[in-house]
């Protein structure tokens, strides 16, 4: 696969760039939320798509959102059926990452969501890597 | 230096780390398959992607992960990062190349090795005798169609029985593990539909789904296995799954968890190795 070219000169500033442009493409139509199998988790089944698709919108450009967006972008798992549900999609809204900018933005600048990160992570796997790894292995691959 | 095209870089990410032999037999398959292979990963070949609350660290992380394969590129001729791990295939695909110029081309390991599946086939000689569920999920096909490919791998195992099993939300199990619920229904529609149809082992993709489903080794004489070991068990290569040993009673030996550190061993893997098994009830 070839990787599109480089927007920007770091990930922090494209995706600052992408959140308004993705969500100046979205018409809050709610398919990408019609079409998600994690609803069932996020306690919204039966909410307003349309409205929670609004506030996809809100949080991609900074601005607070109703809680059932913020409850529904937290459940994300990347299933991606979102993408191709969304009718804007050949227009170049990717959904996914529409989603993934307003989960990143509700953590980040709204703070409306707690993120969830173990923080003993890369220690973690560094162990487990000492534990299974020659010190060839270690030395060559990490 | 020149790209050549068959020289890679096998960017295997972190959480496979636990699984040592899914990194070495993957290498020895891609080589197999004609590739000169170097491989990198852990948290110095960082994708970022689980940093979304630290933008400017995962901005940082993601930066230098793909100067150095820039790097690989322009000194050793390694013009394709061939990735284990979907998050950090789809990471590289939808956010760090847009914000990072990149001088590569990005492959799924499965794609190389099924456009490679003439060259291998003549290799799995010895039969599989096993009837297995592949269990899916729905997401990382928007980037690449990797149930068809491991499937299409798995297909020229001799005596190899394949069932499609239920495809899951999210894009391996590790998605749905921080949402409550939602990792016991799939681990459970998953045991499920492998009892009901027959199926004696569990095939995992990923090395998270792995992680999860061999708590449930054995359990209804159901196994767990990844495509990985099964294309290395028709080849005739013994491998060990360690972790899968390690989750159902066993331990590293002694000079293992020395070498990793006692006090590590203690904080950060046996809590892991001793949590209880995604289903509920299940030993």
């Amino acid at each position: 696969m070839k990787l599109p070219p480089a927007r920007c000169e770091t990930t922090e500033a494209y995706l600052a760039e992408a959140g308004p442009h993705l969500a100046s493409l979205c018409t809050a139509c709610g398919a990408c939320f019609d079409a998600c199998p994690m609803v069932r988790y996020s306690g919204l089944a039966g909410a307003d798509a349309k409205a929670v698709a609004m506030g996809l919108r809100q949080l991609a450009v900074g601005e607070t959102a109703n809680p059932d967006t913020v409850a529904w972008v937290g459940v994300c798992a990347k299933s991606g059926l979102c993408r191709s549900a969304c009718p804007e999609q050949s227009a170049g809204l990717d959904a996914m990452l529409l989603i993934r900018i307003a989960r990143q933005r509700a953590i980040n600048d709204t703070r409306q969501l707690k993120p969830k990160y173990d923080q003993m992570a890369f220690p973690r796997v560094k162990t487990f890597a000492r534990l299974q790894l020659t010190d060839e292995e270690l030395a060559e691959w990490l | 230096m020149a790209v050549g095209p068959d020289r890679i870089t096998f960017w295997f990410g972190c959480n496979v780390l636990r699984h040592a032999e899914l990194i070495r037999l993957s290498i020895m398959l891609l080589e197999r398959a004609g590739y000169d292979v170097s491989a990198a990963g852990g948290p110095a070949y960082c994708c970022g992607t689980a940093h979304d609350h630290q933008p400017k660290a995962a901005s940082t992380m993601s930066g230098r992960t793909v100067s150095r394969f820039n790097e690989a590129a322009a000194s050793e001729g390694r013009g394709t990062v061939v990735t284990w791990c979907p998050s950090c295939h789809m990471h590289m695909a939808d956010i760090m190349s847009p914000g990072s110029t990149a001088k590569f081309d990005v492959a799924h390991v499965t794609e190389m090795l099924a456009d490679s599946a003439d060259r291998l086939a003549p290799l799995l000689t010895v039969p599989v005798k096993r009837r297995i569920l592949l269990h899916r999920h729905l997401g990382f096909r928007t980037h690449v169609p990797v149930n068809d490919r491991v499937r299409a791998l798995l297909s020229r195992i001799p005596g190899l029985e394949i069932v499609e099993g239920p495809a899951q939300p999210g894009h391996m199990c590790s998605s749905l593990a921080a949402v409550p619920g939602a990792l016991a229904v799939a681990a459970g529609e998953t045991w499920d539909a492998a009892v009901a149809n027959q199926c004696d082992t569990v095939c995992t993709i990923f090395h998270t789904c792995h992680r999860e489903l061999v708590a449930l080794e054995g359990r209804q004489n159901v196994h767990v296995r990844n495509w990985v070991h099964l294309i290395a068990e028709a080849m005739g290569i013994g491998a060990s799954d360690e972790y899968r040993g390690w989750r159902n009673g066993g331990a590293p030996d002694v000079a293992a968890i020395e070498k990793a550190g006692e006090r590590n061993y203690n904080t950060l893997i046996e809590p892991e190795l001793r949590k209880p098994s995604p289903l509920p009830g299940s030993a």
